[in-house]
């Protein structure tokens, strides 16, 4: 496959995107109490603050447009399969002489002839084009006496939507062949606006994929129809802090992330936390978010 | 000279774009023999891959891939121990005890092993898919099979050494291996099978998911085992999740559909999906895949 997904890139560096970020939170949870105890020696609790914060995907809902070599390829091959395959029992399908195989001849002669060419020329030639799409699927004809009194069938939907057109980022028809994230504008640890994840703090003995789902709701509403992928985080975030803010903040800032898919509905952010959100592929996720926040996520996020 | 022109001219005028070399005449090209039919038999093997993209393969590829790493990865941050033996063991290096028997630990182990370690390399994925009827009239008279061969093929698109692939088995006859007085002898042909792979299976895969599922009355999805089931189990730790069909389903795959009295008879079918998972719990991992493809499972 040409796909370049996570589990691609994780083959590629094993030890880095498996291995080591799990080596990494279970020295989060051994060095938490060491670091806490340097920086101020008298508190007890260890100085850690835990964010969850979900990757709400919006998977292809398309398949990928194939590229001039791919469908040259599968051109050849269509055509080869066709060259050398066992004839169509047409007496096993349709009564001899029938209107309905006399039909499906004409459709096979033009299929035949999209396939290989042909020196003869077809009388009709405008409408035999017309009657094929670019894929070699007979479209239907206006004719009702061709369509043997069957109702027209529907043309499929465009490929491209009118939000690509426009330019919509917040609309989920948008870039149907690509993997989206959503993406929101809201306030990160030290109250400046930021292009983020959804995320917020866990609660005192929450779990991480329940704190997920809660934060998410919080902050994009609750008409959306929302799956955490698994109970366990797939990276984690660790903004070098300045004294003060870590003072402020009451430890060590550590952002986990889960992933999660939208089944239906949309995001309506509250207008407080969050202002506005954004679908949003792989690279256009790139110049919105901050240099040490995409250099966490950006292994996680597919390419396609 | 001219004359030795005049003699050259004809001869390189036939063999004109067709030989590099002018001191000698181009090849006569045999024309290639024909079959039967007449039809040229080409001079190679023509083999024929792929046609299209495949719309599950890439739902695979781009989702559920992904999401089948993370739901099944185990956190093992140490190497694995050795695992216990079962009893202990005289040791063969031991001059005391170097020619004690140690006799044969008997049963299946392999159920008891656990899945390899979580890794991009072993994410769970469908191998292959096998749809299999047994047929009982097929006992009485082996004309009875034709109509299921057919069926099959329809279903399927499986043919023997199709494209010109030598893997490809086509639908195969199931043979009896017991003896059972008055219903099965070695050797009868008793039912029909096929192996899908590739493209093929997720083809399959998906006219049964989004044609004959939604369509069959009283369905409300394949049961699993209660939670008291073990996951050590030959049939829970071989990665293969099987379910069957009723005969009514079989009108309802839209290759059947067009011309179903075609058919003698209905029939029911076993469809077993294999994956590439192993160990203790590798069916219930099966199960989440292929609930990602859409098959529904029921609670029992």
């Amino acid at each position: 496959m040409l796909s370049r997904n996570v589990a691609a890139v994780c083959r590629q560096r094993t030890r880095a995107c498996l291995h080591a970020p799990s080596r990494s939170l279970t020295s989060v949870a051994a060095d938490a109490p060491a670091a806490s105890s340097s920086t101020s020696p008298t508190a007890s609790a260890p100085n850690v603050v835990l964010n969850a914060a979900v990757i709400l995907n919006r998977s292809p809902i398309l398949t990928r447009t194939p590229t001039l070599f791919e469908r040259a390829y599968y051109a050849y091959q269509s055509r080869i399969r066709r060259a050398i395959f066992n004839p169509f029992p047409t007496e096993f399908y349709f009564k001899t002489g029938s209107l309905l195989e006399r039909k499906f001849a004409r459709e096979e002669r033009l299929r035949e002839r999209e396939a290989f060419g042909g020196p003869w020329s077809l009388k009709r030639r405008k409408p035999a084009a017309a009657t094929m799409d670019e894929d070699g699927v007979p479209l239907a004809s206006g004719d009702q006496a061709d369509n043997m009194g069957e109702e027209p069938v529907e043309p499929p939907a465009p490929r491209i939507h009118e939000s690509d057109k426009t330019g919509d980022v917040k609309s989920l028809d948008r870039k149907g062949e690509r993997n989206l994230y959503l993406l929101v504008r809201g306030k990160d640890h030290t109250g400046k606006q930021v292009w983020r994840f959804p995320q917020g703090a866990l609660q005192e003995g929450e779990q991480l994929h329940k704190a997920a789902l809660r934060d998410l709701e919080a902050e994009c509403g609750i008409n959306m129809d929302a799956w955490v992928v698994g109970k366990k985080p797939i990276a984690v975030h660790q903004p070098s802090l300045p004294e003060s803010t870590k003072k402020t903040l009451g430890g060590e800032l550590y952002t986990f992330f889960l992933k999660a898919h939208i089944l239906a509905g949309q995001v309506r952010p509250d207008g407080k936390n969050v202002t506005d959100f954004a679908w949003l592929t792989k690279e256009e996720i790139e110049p919105r978010v901050e240099k040490d926040y995409w250099a966490s996520v950006e292994g996680i996020l597919s390419d396609f | 000279m001219s004359a030795q022109a005049a003699a050259r001219a004809p001869r390189l005028a036939t063999a004109a774009g067709r030989s590099v070399r002018r001191t000698k005449p181009a090849p006569t090209l045999k024309p290639l023999p024909r079959d039967e039919k007449g039809v040229p038999i080409p001079h190679v093997n023509v083999i024929v891959r792929d046609t299209h993209r495949s719309r599950l393969a890439d739902h695979y590829f781009h989702t559920l891939q992904d999401d089948m790493m993370y739901m099944t990865y185990v956190h093992e941050p140490t190497a694995r121990q050795p695992p216990r033996p079962a009893r202990l063991a005289y040791n063969p290096k031991d001059p005391y005890t170097k020619h004690r028997f140690n006799p044969p630990l008997g049963g299946n182990r392999w159920p008891k092993q656990p899945p390899p370690p979580s890794a991009p390399d072993n994410i769970i994925q469908l191998e292959r898919i096998q749809i299999h009827a047994m047929i009982k009239t097929a006992t009485a008279s082996r004309v009875n099979l034709l109509g299921p061969i057919m069926a099959l093929r329809a279903i399927s698109g499986a043919n023997e050494g199709a494209g010109g692939q030598h893997t490809a088995e086509g639908i195969e006859l199931v043979k009896g291996r017991k003896n059972l007085q008055g219903w099965v002898r070695p050797g009868i042909p008793v039912g029909v099978k096929v192996d899908l792979r590739g493209p093929q299976m997720y083809d399959f895969l998906s006219v049964l998911v989004e044609f004959v599922l939604p369509r069959l009355r009283e369905f409300q999805g394949i049961v699993m085992e209660g939670p008291s089931n073990r996951l050590d189990k030959m049939s829970s730790a071989s990665g293969v999740v099987s379910f069957g069909l009723p005969p009514a389903a079989l009108g309802l795959f839209p290759q059947i559909e067009v011309n179903f009295d075609a058919y003698p008879a209905t029939f029911g079918m076993h469809i077993h999906c294999m994956t590439n998972a192993k160990g203790v719990g590798a069916q219930n991992r099966a199960r989440a895949l292929l609930s990602g493809f859409q098959i529904p499972f029921a609670r029992s």
